[in-house]
């Protein structure tokens, strides 16, 4: 084997301050990675809400959600920086292949593994299969360098000494607002009941009508669009890269363990939770070692918490 | 042989032995890992720096990769032996692969960051083994010594163990065994094999650096595993030598070439794991089938053991005519145990007091009781039969006394010592166990390896003694081997003894259940609702069988809804409503009360 030709920082901090070597906490730097928290944490919480969708309704372990995340990136350049297409275009390009994706992953493989009763090892082992491929057709067609968007605009805003810049802002905004949609979807709307219903129990839903296969199918999509969403508001301020989609999403699943596996606010606080903490450890550890930080929070979880920090207690 | 084939050969080599090392843990033991590429690496890493930095000999170094590889795995995988499993595991053992392939390259100081270090090639009595040619036999060496004590392992009473595990680690539990353990164990041992492996490797590549020990490389051992069969090493093999012996090909391809050969191959693999999975996800080779099962076919060890005839199909094995006068003339079955090891009698504590002593046990769900303060004795060799309508509580008491739930409040007692809140395994070592309604039978292994996996006292069962004394726990093996036999020639299923469970019928399996729980060598059983679901053609055979266990000895305590069965067996009848004891006596007592009979046959 080779060394891979690119090691990507897998946890990448907003204009990072250094962390501090001395015993005093500089006040600043606190305030400045508590933004930066804020910011990653609305990234993961998305994220983690895109997943908890989908696993939560269809049980799948869908680690090709990273090949969606991918691929959504990958369209929206392609789409900007080869075809010449608007940024809003370039963007709804985007969005369109993730759905696309999603739905095809649905209907060609999950639904027929379903139908040969498959277990959810087999299911997982599958995606696994598909989020290799993925990332390996992409570096043969696009090679491993990182590409990125040409001509989006940022501004940097300050408060006080503390920066953040407008696509941060964005990142924020939309991602909340996403979240807060989806939630009134699945609770005003009777696809979002019929949701809740398979969630809930998928025999019983059945036995009143809804049908099974169109919800998981609904919720590929939507998991898929919003992780979609995410990919490109992380696309429009950094580089993509054929593995890009790994680490944010195993952050994203992480996120949703912790929330407690049943529940979409949880997996949004989850992933909230683990935004903050990645950044706020740069008072102390270097950017490389934010990852050991959600690690860490896993395994003691795990250890001790194994229904996560907010589900109910196994009886 | 050049070295360029040589090369290949020990990359597959290398496939090889992580695939059966991970087979370990996902084919016998039912667990997943997304980490073998990294316990690789901590081999690797391990080996070059204890060599490097401390100057330790090539030997001593390979031990301390395999120290460090088994002692992280054991730590990462105190979540799992804590019953977390499926999804968790598989997150995880990912994040930990992620994280620990990050900080090879983040710890700079140490590991040389992206670049690595150099390690020394290996000098073995001043002779040195440098080229690829040389170093085939030493990873030749490796590799069977890899598949030995995978296999060794995978074939001991251990390895049933962990079948046992993979299948229903509840009902291992409840047989008395220890599971935390070996789960922790079977974690360290694959992951020891691996740093082994990739200690060797250190020295052979001489190079080491983070790109080799990634996420894909795990990816690709799995699908590896997955190709030849989960739970199949002949398997493991030939998917290594496809998937490994892939990329010569590929880069000699015209359009493919070096540059995208890495690609390629794992496009192809991913390819396989999507199409086995949805297709094939038995892989190859199915578990079972391989070199081991056709050496056992020649060389006729099936026929190790006295063989009596087969029952007609169809038909409960009888335990009729052999209920007279035969009892000590079966091997190794302890009839009564009383005086026995921890478990000793009290004093003044009379056999009409009861062997198990329940006080004011309760327990809710939510705001309902399922029981709500039973006092309840059983009588030593006596078969005392718990009734009532559904949802009066009588299986929770089994779950209750013998740890599977904490009760909320009340005390339990065996032979006198409080055994309230202690785990399952410990009660049922300390001479209770219990049945399950629905069997739980270990469905994919064989009958002779259901009864044999509750035999107690197994040394086989501790990897130290397996290594320390080997030949000892092959002896202890065989009479294991002859104590499940002799159970399964009590109930006349001696035929059917490497026959697997899911290929019986129901009603073999509520027997097989039965020499099971007799095999535990626990003096009371706790049977739940054993004629339930079985033909009433053969229900006279079973109630035959349960007064047998008596007549052997045994206190037994029975949940059952016929009264048929009750006015056959029971000695004493405890009658339950809602999660209380309302009435006791013989079962002539209690139809005679028409309150009672109205209550069981009202609703």
């Amino acid at each position: 084997m080779q060394a891979s030709p690119l090691q990507p920082t897998l946890f990448p901090r907003l204009s990072g301050p250094q962390h501090s070597t001395s015993l005093v906490i500089d006040p600043q730097l606190v305030a400045q990675l508590f933004v930066s928290g804020i910011v990653i944490g609305s990234r993961y919480a998305l994220i983690a809400v895109s997943f908890g969708i989908i696993y939560s309704t269809t049980r799948i372990f869908h680690l090709a959600h990273a090949a969606t995340y991918t691929i959504a990136a990958y369209a929206a350049v392609v789409a900007a920086n080869m075809l010449g297409a608007p940024l809003w275009l370039s963007l709804l390009f985007g969005l369109l292949a993730a759905v696309i994706f999603g739905a095809l992953m649905e209907l060609g493989m999950y639904r027929p593994m379903r139908r040969r009763s498959a277990t959810k090892l087999a299911m997982f082992l599958a995606s696994l299969g598909l989020s290799i491929v993925a990332s390996s057709s992409i570096q043969i067609i696009f090679g491993p360098q990182n590409l990125s968007l040409q001509r989006v605009s940022n501004a940097t805003y300050f408060l006080g000494n503390i920066t953040i810049t407008a696509l941060n802002i964005a990142e924020i905004v939309v991602g909340w607002t996403a979240i807060a949609l989806l939630l009134l979807f699945m609770r005003r709307t009777q696809y979002g009941r019929a949701i809740n219903a398979v969630r809930t129990n998928a025999q019983v839903a059945m036995a009143v009508g809804i049908s099974v296969d169109r919800i998981y199918l609904l919720v590929m999509v939507i998991g898929s669009l919003l992780v979609g969403m995410s990919s490109l508001l992380f696309l429009m301020g950094n580089v993509v890269f054929p593995t890009m989609g790994l680490a944010p999403i195993l952050v994203g699943f992480i996120a949703v363990f912790l929330g407690g596996t049943d529940s979409i606010p949880g997996a949004a606080l989850g992933g909230l939770v683990l935004g903050l903490a990645t950044s706020l450890s740069g008072i102390w550890l270097a950017g490389d070692f934010a990852s050991v930080v959600v690690f860490g929070i896993l395994f003691i979880v795990l250890v001790f918490r194994p229904q996560g920090l907010l589900g109910k207690a196994a009886v | 042989m050049n070295d360029y084939v040589a090369d290949i050969i020990i990359l597959i080599l290398i496939y090889i032995s992580l695939g059966a090392s991970l087979n370990l843990l996902m084919g016998y033991a039912g667990q997943f890992s997304m980490a073998q590429a990294v316990f690789y690496g901590i081999g690797a890493y391990s080996a070059g720096l204890l060599a490097v930095n401390l100057g330790f000999s090539p030997l001593l170094s390979i031990i301390g990769a395999i120290v460090i590889a088994f002692i992280s795995a054991g730590i990462l995988a105190l979540p799992a032996a804590k019953r977390v499993s499926g999804e968790y595991l598989i997150l995880l053992t990912l994040a930990f692969q992620i994280v620990v392939n990050q900080l090879m390259n983040s710890m700079r100081d140490l590991t040389g960051g992206p670049y690595g270090f150099t390690v020394p090639w290996l000098t073995i009595f001043g002779r040195d083994f440098i080229t690829p040619v040389e170093y085939v036999p030493l990873m030749a060496l490796g590799c069977l010594l890899v598949l030995l004590v995978t296999w060794g392992i995978g074939e001991s009473p251990f390895g049933r163990l962990l079948k046992g595990i993979r299948e229903d680690e509840t009902a291992v539990r409840a047989l008395g065994k220890n599971t935390v353990v070996s789960k922790l164990l079977v974690f360290g041992i694959t992951a020891g094999m691996a740093g082994f492996i990739g200690g060797l490797s250190a020295y052979y590549y001489q190079y080491i650096a983070p790109g080799t020990y990634n996420l894909d490389l795990s990816i690709f051992i799995v699908s590896i595993i997955v190709l030849g069969g989960i739970g199949n090493l002949t398997g493991t093999i030939i998917g290594a030598i496809i998937l490994g012996g892939m990329r010569p090909f590929l880069q000699n391809v015209d359009f493919i070439g070096d540059e995208n050969s890495y690609s390629w191959q794992a496009i192809i693999y991913g390819m396989a794991l999507i199409l086995l999975m949805m297709f094939r996800p038995e892989g190859l080779l199915p578990e079972g089938m391989g070199f081991g099962s056709l050496w056992r076919r020649i060389s006729g060890r099936t026929n190790a053991f006295p063989i009596v005839a087969i029952p007609p199909p169809g038909a409960l094995p009888t335990a009729k005519g052999r209920v007279r006068g035969d009892e000590l003339a079966l091997p190794n079955i302890v009839v009564g145990r009383a005086g026995d090891a921890g478990v000793a009698p009290t004093a003044g504590f009379a056999a009409t007091a009861g062997i198990v002593r329940i006080e004011d046990l309760a327990k809710h769900f939510g705001g309902i009781y399922a029981v709500n303060g039973v006092d309840l004795s059983l009588r030593e060799h006596q078969i005392t039969a718990l009734i009532g309508p559904n949802g009066a509580g009588k299986t929770t008491i089994f779950n209750l006394i013998t740890g599977v739930l904490k009760p909320d409040r009340g005390r339990v007692f065996l032979r006198g010592q409080e055994i309230t809140g202690k785990p399952p395994d410990e009660v049922a070592k300390l001479g209770m166990a219990r049945s399950f309604q629905d069997t739980r039978l270990f469905r994919r292994l064989t009958v002779l390896e259901n009864v044999a996996m509750a035999v107690p006292h197994q040394p086989g069962e501790n990897v130290a003694a397996l290594a320390l004394r080997p030949f000892r726990s092959r002896r202890m093996e065989a009479e294991t081997l002859a104590k499940a036999m002799g159970y399964l020639e009590l109930i006349e299923m001696a035929g059917k003894a490497h026959e697997r469970v899911a290929n019986l019928g129901y009603g073999e399996q509520k027997v097989v259940a039965i020499a099971r729980l007799l095999a535990t060598e626990s003096e009371v059983l706790l049977l739940d609702e054993p004629t339930s679901g079985i033909d009433p053609a053969v229900l006279d055979d079973m109630i035959a069988l349960v007064l047998r266990l008596k007549a052997l000895g045994r206190t037994i305590c029975v949940v059952e809804h016929s009264l048929h069965v009750v006015s056959q067996l029971a000695d004493h009848v405890v009658f339950m409503e809602d999660g209380r004891v309302t009435a006791e006596g013989t079962i002539a007592d209690l139809t005679s009360q028409p309150r009672l009979v109205e209550v069981y046959f009202g609703t």
